[in-house]
């Protein structure tokens, strides 16, 4: 068989109003190249400035970063017809689930689908609302099976929360979900690498990590250096260190490392090594210039 | 069927209305205005009665037909072929050998339809039996209830079907392999992906339109739903024009699908979509839909929930969604039925009515709950005040009554399973209904449903308080589904001045009887004075 495009796919889950639309408005500013599909319910929360639509057809508008938003009118089967019948496929496909779905059956979408992989379901906790959600007669259920499925918890709108609200939530979703990441997001803001690349479909599971508030991000170019000594350097920052990513060469050619889920990964890489290396990690995260220090060493730390 | 005139023996029919009913000394002095009357005798031993209509129904029913039927009961294509009922799963199976056998195209993927495991009780079709049909193609068999299909492992490797923790689409037996049974969308999806048929583009052509129509007129329907269409931009006039055709053979009613796009741009493009409509197409109304199906454990019930244990269902809609959508077409005067199937979400709904209709008081919005299977006595005394009718899925009683009374709702729930007796006594506008494809498209077996209220094994849901009459149930698929789409001034029975819209059948129900309803041959129909025939009948 020759080469199929498996395109992975995102599920950001959440209830009406827990800053789902924020999120997704805030990825698609970042996508640095990557042609993501974003399957939404409205367009008109997404709140597009108009220079960056570069054309909008029906249900679908193309950004001019590549991104292109589809409104999926209740139908999601539908929608992803439409979306997986397109050629080129797109790099990366974020659904914005409905407040009622089941992200878990959302996903199924991808385990009958030869080219779609699940990446990783989102869910969205609105801080305020937890208490009134998790109680709610009609919809408790529901909202306990999209914590449920999560690969990723974020807190939404910690700000309006008091410390101590904010830390009994985070107890709380940290018993209920001990192997998944928990983090802080306010107004949407998160670097899109925390979200993208979960990897959920190879079944990882992480150690659990409490996000306070803020990430420290830290992007660069390095210059060639071995698998195996940019594996050793992170594997030292590993309590700090949350997603890692890095496109470089060695000796033995071009590869793509990832640190997602508590897992390092390597695989080759087609093409040539951009250099590009992202990590995002917590506070405590040793600074930019500790961090230069330590990558561009050539042994390891 | 009208009140002043319950029965007659002679009809004038005029410019597509009717001018007169009564004895011919009655209609005799119309001559005098009208010129001279043509006495047809053709139907003079028949019942005449109003064209029968089909309050939710989807176009979706004719699409199917350029595929191969494996149903149990034989049936009657668009066309007039009969398609003979297969009568096992072997059956099945030699059917499609022998359509593999005799096709030219081997290599195309052999899809067929209308397969109903509930009357195949001592095992299950699996990826084998399809097998058998064909190793090197998909080879699909689509359930008469459209939840599930069945698939050959052609299909499972080309989809790469993966995960195990995915019960709710993929079925498995004990050691964990997939048999070949795929529930719910997912299945479907599969099916277009691996096959690069796109079944929803079929649905909604003009080509499956016609089908649906000449399929329903062969059971006296005379007006016909499509109750949820996303009529995205422009759609309408390739459906205006099929359906105004001068051979189409029935009204249609389509239901705009209300979330399909924000609710202040729903309300505009109803509008728009209103002033397409015409004799024979009408755009009247909005379609939400609150939550899923009881048999496919979707349905949202009240505690004590589903009666094997299984987590309560799915809303389709956030209840705060749905509110803003009631008051955004209340407030706009645009009619809603909103699907509803378990009681929680049934009163759900009508909580977010009755917050609509405070928030924009409407004497007679006529918002109509459709399916609505579990409602209680209270719930209908509710919708009673509250002005909302009731269109109930009688054939759910026979499809489904069994797995009501032994998986899902347990004996004594399932008593009151679709109480078209209960809504009648509480005073609720009633239509009764087949959710065709879903079930078959027929309301005379519909009304035989709601009369009996027998399962397919013989047992009878209920005690006798849930049933109702032969003239109730009559009215139901006339009056009572023209007065749930406010079509009552034109169509539903046969008096002056309405629309000659007219069923005809073989025997009168009435004498015929509660028990054999449902076999009472259809002759023919007539749609504005327009009189069409059924293959292999006479006039
Ligand atoms: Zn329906």
């Amino acid at each position: 068989m020759t080469h199929i495009d498996i395109v992975p796919l995102t599920i950001i889950s959440g209830f009406l109003g827990s800053g789902k639309t924020s999120l997704l408005n805030h990825l698609l500013t970042q996508s640095a190249g990557r042609r993501i599909t974003a399957m939404v319910n409205d367009f008109g929360a997404l709140n597009i400035d108009a220079e960056l639509i570069a054309a909008k057809h029906g249900n679908q508008i193309t950004l001019a970063n590549g991104c292109v938003c589809c409104s999926i009118g209740d139908d999601l089967m539908r929608s992803f017809m439409e979306v997986m019948q397109q050629s080129p496929l797109p790099d990366h496909i974020i659904i914005e689930a409905s407040g009622v779905a089941e992200p878990s059956r959302i996903a199924g979408f991808a385990s009958v689908d030869r080219q779609l992989r699940l990446d990783g379901i989102v869910t969205l906790v609105d801080a305020g609302a937890h208490n009134v959600h998790s109680n709610d007669p009609y919809l408790a259920d529901n909202y306990a099976k999209q914590i449920e499925a999560a690969h990723l918890l974020l807190i939404s709108k910690p700000d309006l929360a008091d410390a101590a609200t904010l830390e009994n939530l985070q107890n709380e979703l940290a018993a209920q979900k001990p192997n998944v990441p928990i983090a802080q997001m306010t107004h949407g803001m998160l670097p899109i690498d925390l979200v993208l690349g979960l990897n959920a479909a190879e079944e990882i599971r992480q150690p659990h990590d409490v996000i306070e508030h803020g990430f420290m991000q830290w992007a660069t170019h390095l210059p060639p250096q071995p698998r195996a000594t940019l594996i050793a350097k992170l594997e030292n920052l590993r309590p700090h260190v949350l997603r890692a990513k890095a496109v470089l060469q060695d000796d033995e050619g071009a590869y793509v490392l990832h640190l997602a889920g508590g897992r390092i990964s390597t695989e080759p890489h087609e093409g040539v090594a951009s250099g590009h290396f992202v990590l995002i990690g917590k506070p405590q995260m040793p600074d930019a210039t500790a961090l230069e220090k330590i990558f561009r060493q050539n042994e390891a730390a | 069927m009208n009140p002043h005139l319950p029965h007659a023996t002679h009809i004038a029919v005029r410019d597509g209305h009717i001018l007169g009913v009564g004895t011919a000394e009655n209609i005799d002095g119309w001559q005098k205005a009208w010129g001279p009357l043509a006495l047809n005798r053709d139907f003079a031993d028949k019942t005449l009665l109003p064209g029968f209509i089909e309050g939710h129904s989807h176009m979706m029913e004719g699409m199917f037909w350029d595929y191969h039927y494996v149903g149990y009961y034989d049936r009657e294509g668009p066309d007039g072929t009969v398609w003979p009922g297969l009568k096992s799963i072997d059956e099945v199976v030699d059917k499609l050998k022998e359509i593999q056998a005799n096709r030219k195209d081997k290599d195309m993927p052999l899809i067929a339809w209308g397969f109903d495991p509930i009357f195949f009780t001592d095992r299950r079709m699996n990826a084998a039996d399809l097998d058998s049909v064909a190793t090197d193609c998909s080879v699909i068999v689509l359930h008469a209830s459209l939840h599930i299909l069945n698939a050959n492992n052609f299909v499972m490797e080309a989809a790469d079907v993966k995960g195990a923790d995915n019960s709710e689409f993929i079925r498995r037996d004990e050691s964990g392999q997939a048999t070949g049974e795929f529930l719910g969308q997912l299945g479907y999806y599969m099916a277009m992906r691996t096959t690069g048929i796109n079944l929803l583009a079929i649905a909604s052509s003009p080509e499956t339109l016609v089908n649906f129509a000449n399929v329903a007129r062969q059971t006296g329907v005379t007006t016909a739903t499509d109750l949820v269409n996303p009529m995205p931009a422009g759609s309408e006039n390739a459906m205006r024009q099929a359906v105004d055709a001068d051979d189409f053979p029935m009204r249609l009613v389509v239901a705009f699908q209300g979330n399909s796009m924000e609710p202040a741009e729903g309300v505009a493009r109803m509008q728009e979509l209103q002033t397409s409509n015409s004799d024979k197409l009408r755009f009247s109304l909005v379609k939400m839909v609150a939550d899923g199906s009881i048999q496919g454990f979707s349905a949202r019930l009240k505690w004590p929930h589903y009666f094997n244990g299984a987590p309560n269902g799915l809303w389709y809609i956030e209840p705060e969604r749905l509110g803003d959508y009631l008051k955004a077409f209340t407030e706009a005067g645009i009619q809603v039925h909103v699907h509803t199937n378990g009681d929680e979400c049934t009163e759900v709904t009508l909580d977010k009515i009755e917050e609509a209709l405070r928030a924009h008081p409407w004497p007679d919005h006529r918002h109509t709950l459709q399916h609505c299977q579990m409602a209680t006595r209270a719930h209908f005394k509710r919708m009673k005040a509250l002005g909302v009718g009731v269109n109930l899925f009688s054939n759910h009683l026979y499809y489904w009554g069994d797995a009501h009374i032994n998986i899902t709702m347990g004996p004594e729930r399932a008593a009151r399973l679709d109480d078209a007796g209960g809504a009648l006594a509480e005073g609720v506008p009633l239509a009764i209904h087949s959710d065709a494809p879903v079930t078959a498209l027929a309301p005379l077996f519909t009304a035989w449903c709601a009369v009996n209220r027998l399962s397919s094994s013989g047992i009878t849901l209920g005690n006798g308080t849930q049933n109702i009459s032969v003239e109730e149930a009559l009215y139901a698929i006339t009056m009572g589904a023209a007065y749930s789409l406010k079509m009552e001034s034109e169509i539903g029975s046969l008096e002056a001045g309405k629309r000659a819209d007219i069923a005809i059948l073989a025997d009168d129900p009435i004498e015929v009887g509660a028990e054999k309803l449902k076999d009472i041959i259809v002759i023919g129909t007539m749609v504005g004075g327009q009189v069409h025939i059924n293959q292999g009948r006479s006039a």
